[in-house]
């Protein structure tokens, strides 16, 4: 893509986000109706759940690029990925911070070892992880193959990992159950909220992913003089 | 033939251990702290203690399985000998597999030391439940492994190095950690032995997924 | 209603993080825009001056 399309599809982005986001406070507040066991505290799931959503979508992405890394051994994809692991990160930290938020003034504790809590917070750990292995990896060629197959276990863990914690709280039940349901007359609002968070996450990936190409640019650089 | 390279990747790792029992000790040893400070940060449950033991065994295992992964590289590293390794004809999914079964059976000696301890700290009293207990330790071990080897190559290249490998294995041996706590849980509690299906099905779809992957995989870790 | 101080916190929650994390972005560019054209720059008055 040309320079100029590039910048003209981020403006397109720009503002469709800047509608979107409009229209999803305005369905997650206005729109959609008031929960009946928990209020008005339960409109944060219209951006909770989209959010965990968008960075599983973020994770998925990791993963076919840390394939293609393998495939192609193309640094384009290395630093797909990296953006991808990145950004997923950011939305899961969002998704616990407001999961914690979501469950004190429910279940009167800051944190329950429920089974979206706690899977969220061990699929943050491991793309952490990702982002760790990264940080100590010196040479760009092997830093991007490495990453790649830890890209590709991490992925190939997360449903392995969900499918035992959910199977371990069934085991161990809470008196804290989580409220999934999504009654008809929400469908519209979080409908909404879920694609506007799919579009945040394509213009997040953008912006991060030309943040590391500038990068890997100035690194090549500096190898070049050094 | 590539069994026999793979034969001679795992003799060569357990001959040297044989020798010196570095990893062995250290691992033992560990284990064995491990158990002892349990003791102490539970003595609060006094009584109930024995609902705790299932989780503490497998943190023992696991932390001192750590342990022994770290070193089955980290002295290849220091030795220089991962080049030596590299050169050897074999595809590098063979070296894997040789170091993935040195590792299994230096944990599988370990933890049946630390467990007969924990028998000893813990007054438990198992004998029917043995060759189950056996099963679930040989799988959950095996999984545990299978990716612990690759990660270990991973971790023992970088600038971290040992403080590196607890932080990227943990989470991603969670399912084989939860399943074998709950499996053994289940073995001691002497509740119903149908429900240990379950856990042992994940363990070993884990373990058999991780193999495979890993062995395809194991060549884009080792470093040139 | 205590509740609707908690949805409140929640929103700010996002949007802090957020904040924060497109902010971080944003002057990492600029550092590695400023490091680029400084290199570039040191590099051409380098030929110049073997011209």
């Amino acid at each position: 893509m040309s320079e100029r399309s590039q910048s003209r599809l981020d403006t397109v982005l720009g503002v469709v986000l800047a509608f979107g986001m409009v229209a999803a406070l305005y369905m997650a507040f206005i729109e959609a109706p008031r929960e009946k066991t928990m209020g008005d505290l339960q409109r944060i799931f219209y951006f909770h759940v989209p959010i965990a959503i968008a960075g599983m979508t973020s994770f998925a992405v990791n993963f076919a690029a840390s394939l293609m890394v393998l495939i192609r051994k193309n640094r384009w994809w290395d630093h797909l990925a990296l953006a991808a692991a990145e950004i997923g990160v950011v939305f899961f930290v969002i998704v616990l911070v407001t999961g914690s938020i979501w469950a004190k003034p429910e279940w009167l504790v800051w944190w329950t070892w429920s089974p979206r809590l706690t899977a969220s917070l061990i699929l943050c750990l491991l793309y952490a992880a990702y982002l760790l292995i990264r940080n100590y990896i010196e040479d760009p060629e092997r830093r991007a193959l490495v990453c790649a197959v830890f890209g590709i276990i991490a992925f190939l863990d997360a449903p392995l990992v969900w499918f035992s914690i959910r199977w371990w709280r069934d085991i161990h039940p809470s008196p804290m159950l989580e409220t999934g349901g999504l009654s008809p007359s929400m469908r519209p609002a979080f409908y909404v909220c879920l694609a506007v968070f799919q579009v945040f996450l394509v213009y997040m990936l953008r912006r991060r992913f030309f943040l590391e190409s500038m990068r890997d640019e100035l690194e090549t650089f500096e190898r070049q003089i050094g | 033939m590539a069994m026999k390279k793979i034969w001679a990747i795992f003799q060569k790792d357990l001959l040297i251990e044989l020798r010196t029992k570095d990893t062995l000790n250290s691992m033992l040893f560990f284990g064995i702290v491990v158990l002892v400070v349990f003791n102490f940060a539970l003595e609060s449950l006094r009584d109930s203690v024995h609902s705790a033991v299932p989780g503490v065994l497998w943190v023992a295992f696991a932390f001192s399985g750590t342990l022994g992964l770290h070193r089955m590289f980290a002295s290849e590293k220091e030795n220089s000998c991962l080049q030596g390794l590299l050169m050897i004809p074999a595809d590098r999914g063979g070296i894997y597999l040789g170091k993935m079964l040195a590792a299994t059976v230096f944990m599988l000696i370990a933890e049946a030391i630390i467990f007969v301890l924990s028998l000893v700290f813990f007054n438990l009293t198992v004998w029917k439940e043995i060759p189950y207990l056996v099963l679930i330790c040989l799988i959950g071990t095996l999984g545990f492994t299978a990716v612990g080897t690759l990660l270990s190559a991973i971790a023992v290249n970088t600038k971290l190095r040992e403080v590196l490998l607890p932080l990227i294995l943990f989470p991603v041996i969670l399912p084989v950690l939860v399943n074998a706590v709950e499996a053994t849980a289940i073995l001691l509690n002497k509740s119903d032995y149908g429900a240990l299906k379950l856990p042992l099905t994940v363990m070993s779809v884990f373990t058999i997924v991780f193999v495979t992957v890993s062995y395809l995989l194991f060549e884009y870790v080792l470093e040139d | 209603m205590d509740k609707m101080h908690y949805l409140f916190a929640a929103f700010l929650a996002i949007w802090i993080i957020l904040s924060i994390y497109l902010f971080s972005l944003h002057s990492r560019e600029k550092k590695i825009r400023k490091e680029i054209e400084r290199l570039k720059s040191s590099r051409q008055s380098a030929v110049g001056n073997r011209q």
